[in-house]
């Protein structure tokens, strides 16, 4: 008996949505799988659930050759399954030793916790790990998110699992030397490791193997020593290679003809966050691609341009004039819309009717005398709804009865209707049917013919080259190379993130030395 | 710099604030009273009108923690009040099954409470606000009107002095002591600050959240039954009608206290200070001659004031991380 976690054919789904079919992989004693995939490939569904915190709808899941079931997180700790968590899970108002002796604090006769006890146990837990730079008594509130993360890790340590799930734990870690020794001292213990990244680089540091999800599906589970990158950013991204896309009526796109067409947006050295900096325009008519991997920094430029995260450096000017973007409704006053990516939490209202979640952008312009009358709404939506073919027997059901696919239209009639210049469009295929990829695709071309400027991420990268005029790509918070219409191909975007990648990756091994260095 | 390190402490210290609040309101109404506030006496008439309170806030306390509100307070009290002036307890021994008597109701109270809210999910205010109308509604079932005796046992027993300490001291202490107890030095405490701070991040902790979130509640109904005991004690009659102003000036009581409306941070003393600050309060605005009418705008005055300072405080040591 060789396998720690046997999982096969395990699907989920929520609602119309297939989040997981026929996963199935196995990983052995002392191995490390690191598991990869793009935002929404099902990652989180499977760490979910290893932990008991979703059921899976079938399949069967194995621990150690058993029949592994659990109805939630203590079952799943209690038959050896501990995770250290992306959205870490510790007390912020707790201090390092409670939460590190949680749920089962040591007591007296009389059920009084032994805080010295607890704290004794704390140091010495820590001291086990070889951190010495935490004080037990502090409150988790008061440590730094990196300091956080190494708490998070070492909490799923010391409950010595077999099976260890790391996800994403790396984000905020400053010293990652300081995990890679921790996990090679569990691969030599015989226990098993999934670890779940974006970071190629940080997989083949520690995994021997990984397994690829996209869409829901296992694209294929690959020894690493033997795959190159270029393979598995392959593997990764496209998640509808059967989306056929009608040839672009002009492939050099108007804007891009007439050199001196007015540049609508332009944003120059812009800083938010670790993002930046930045600096790159879009013309009228313009729609220009942005292509990343997962977490490159992506978000943080569409929120600022949004007018949600802060912009710390740089300026933007918008038909030449610049522009503070301090909040979202400035940033609508300027004439920028943004489709965020989670429809459900930063997007639509759900409990609104369809026709009210679409006006609500330009509510003045569907009421009289402060009153909002239900023709004159209909009639004001008509022409978005029609544009973004969102059937009108939508309009007066509440949103949340439309499938995601048509939600996602609502989502983007309601940006047309504020009557933006430029649109920031954050994947917005992303978990909806062919047929509406389809309209979207069409919407983001007639929107760039009407004349307005348009900023479009996606996962997608068959999509940007089909739809953009050009492309930025991202990688580790910088723009690190453009292509423009002539040599808008998928390869070329593959070639400069390949290169990005294996750049940053001479870098950040000259930087890791030098810390240990300085540790020393 | 000295306010920024007064405000850090109490930021640190939620209780704070009232305690300090505390000590300087009883020296302007030891000030306008003269030395009669200082005697054992004094004292007892001024912990009297507030130890009810106290102990109300303290039931609302242990709900608050968990990021719910428990509007059957004023109920229990209610049913409690009303059950002590109609049975006709007698005695010494009376007064000890009264105290059973009100436990067990608070505790029916709490339970029902507590199912709903932590196993069935229901909105903690919608439920307890069921409850609260319904306790209070059997209390009018059992007596329609204000009146009965409440036993001289309980009503001059717990309101006097025992030998020269007031007898309201020998109780709050004790009690505020066994709440702080039972919330910072037990795993059902610190379970009830962890869910009010994160509820999956304390499941993720191996809390049973649930579990610990019903004995919150079954807590607040026992303490809420004791409250009902005191407030008997202090009118010495029945009243079946639930009092609003009551439930509401506990509420303030736990804010001034320096217990977050969120859940997850507060303290009892804060609490337990905070209905006592309420009642001197009343008792220094009428001292120096200002009109009772003004007293609820002082309440209210003081109850933002104290959440400001607290907020302040988290406001500017959250500054100072962000700076660092």
């Amino acid at each position: 008996m060789d396998e720690v976690l046997h999982i096969g054919d395990l699907a989920k789904a929520f609602g119309a949505t297939q989040a997981l079919k026929n996963i199935s992989f196995d990983i052995a004693r002392g191995e490390a799988r690191a598991l990869l995939g793009e935002n929404g490939a099902g990652k989180s569904t499977c760490v979910k659930i290893l932990n008991g915190l979703v059921r899976p709808d079938s399949g069967t899941i194995r621990l150690s050759g058993r029949e592994y079931r659990p109805s939630g997180l203590s079952d799943a700790q209690k038959a050896g399954v501990s995770t250290a968590f992306q959205e870490l899970s510790l007390l912020p108002d707790l201090s390092v030793a409670i939460n590190l002796a949680m749920p089962d604090l040591p007591t007296n006769d009389f059920n009084i916790v032994r805080f010295e006890e607890v704290r004794r146990r704390a140091t010495a837990t820590l001291a086990g790990y070889h951190i010495f730079d935490i004080d037990p008594a502090s409150l988790i509130s008061s440590l730094t998110l990196s300091d956080k993360q190494r708490l998070e890790i070492i909490r799923a340590l010391s409950r010595n699992p077999t099976l260890l799930i790391l996800d994403e734990p790396t984000a905020a870690l400053t010293d990652v030397g300081w995990l890679y020794e921790r996990i090679r001292a569990l691969k030599a213990e015989g226990r098993a490791i999934l670890f779940i990244t974006h970071r190629l680089r940080e997989a083949r540091d520690l995994c021997e193997s990984a397994t690829v999800l996209r869409n829901g599906e296992v694209a294929g589970t690959v020894n690493l020593a033997d795959t190159s990158d270029n393979e598995l950013f392959r593997l990764m991204i496209g998640r509808s290679m059967g989306t056929a896309f009608a040839e672009r009526p002009d492939k050099t796109g108007p804007a891009v003809k007439d050199e001196k067409e007015k540049i609508v947006l332009s944003v120059d050295g812009l800083r938010s966050g670790a993002f930046g900096p930045a600096t790159f325009s879009i013309r009228r008519g313009e729609v220009v691609g942005v292509a990343a991997l997962e977490g490159q920094g992506q978000r943080v430029l569409f929120n600022a341009l949004a007018g949600i995260a802060r912009i710390t450096a740089g300026e933007v000017r918008i038909n030449g004039k610049s522009v503070k973007l301090g909040s979202p409704a400035v940033a609508k006053k300027h004439g920028i819309s943004f489709v965020p990516e989670e429809r459900k939490e930063e997007g639509l209202f759900f409990g609104l009717l369809t026709r009210a979640n679409v006006s609500i952008s330009n509510i003045g312009r569907v009421s009289r005398f402060g009153l909002i009358g239900r023709k004159v709404e209909i009639d004001g939506i008509s022409p978005v709804s029609e544009a973004v073919d969102l059937p009108s027997r939508y309009h007066d059901l509440p949103v949340d009865a439309l499938s995601g696919g048509n939600q996602q239209k609502a989502l983007i009639a309601r940006v047309l209707f504020a009557g933006a210049k430029c649109l920031l469009m954050f994947d917005p295929t992303r978990g909806v049917d062919v047929g509406t990829k389809q309209a979207i695709y069409s919407v983001i071309r007639e929107a760039a013919s009407e004349g307005k400027s348009i900023l479009l991420y996606s996962t997608e990268l068959r999509e940007l080259t089909a739809l953009c005029d050009r492309c930025v790509v991202i990688y580790d918070n910088r723009i690190v190379g453009e292509c423009p219409a002539e040599s808008l191909k998928e390869e070329e975007l593959l070639e400069t993130m390949h290169d990005a990648h294996a750049g940053g990756a001479r870098e950040e091994l000259r930087g890791g030395r030098e810390q240990r260095v300085k540790s020393l | 710099m000295v306010v920024s390190s007064a405000l850090s402490l109490y930021s640190r210290s939620p209780s704070s604030v009232s305690i300090t609040l505390y000590i300087v309101m009883f020296v302007v109404y030891a000030l306008a009273q003269g030395h009669f506030v200082t005697t054992p006496y004094g004292l007892s008439v001024l912990l009297n009108n507030s130890i009810a309170l106290a102990v109300g806030a303290t039931s609302l306390t242990f709900v608050v923690l968990t990021g719910g509100f428990d509007l059957s307070l004023a109920g229990t009290v209610a049913l409690t009040n009303t059950i002590l002036s109609v049975a006709g307890f007698k005695g010494v021994g009376g007064a000890l099954e009264a105290l059973v008597v009100v436990c067990l109701v608070g505790a029916i109270v709490g339970t029902v409470n507590g199912l709903l809210v932590a196993y069935y999910k229901l909105q903690s205010i919608a439920v307890t606000l069921g409850t609260m109308i319904m306790t209070s509604g059997i209390a009018l079932f059992m007596l329609n009107a204000p009146g009965g005796t409440v036993p001289d046992s309980i009503a001059y027993g717990l309101t006097g002095l025992l030998g020269p300490v007031p007898v309201a001291i020998i109780i709050l202490v004790p009690f505020t002591a066994a709440a702080t107890v039972l919330l910072n030095y037990t795993r059902f405490g610190i379970g009830v600050f962890a869910i009010g701070q994160d509820r999956a991040a304390a499941r993720a902790s191996g809390v049973n959240v649930e579990w610990t979130e019903f004995r919150a509640y079954l807590t607040a109904g026992i303490v809420a039954g004791l409250s009902g005991y005191l407030v008997s004690a202090e009118t010495g009659t029945g009243d079946p009608r639930f009092d609003a102003s009551f439930l509401l000036l506990a509420f303030a009581a736990v804010a001034i206290g320096g217990t977050s409306f969120r859940g997850g941070r507060g303290t009892v003393i804060g609490s337990v200070v905070g209905a006592g600050l309420l009642e001197l309060i009343q008792k220094t605005l009428f001292a120096v001659g200002v009109s009772s009418f003004f007293t609820g705008m002082f309440e209210g005055a003081l109850m933002i004031l104290a959440v400001l300072v607290g907020s302040l405080g988290s406001m500017m040591a959250a500054r100072r991380s962000a700076a660092s």
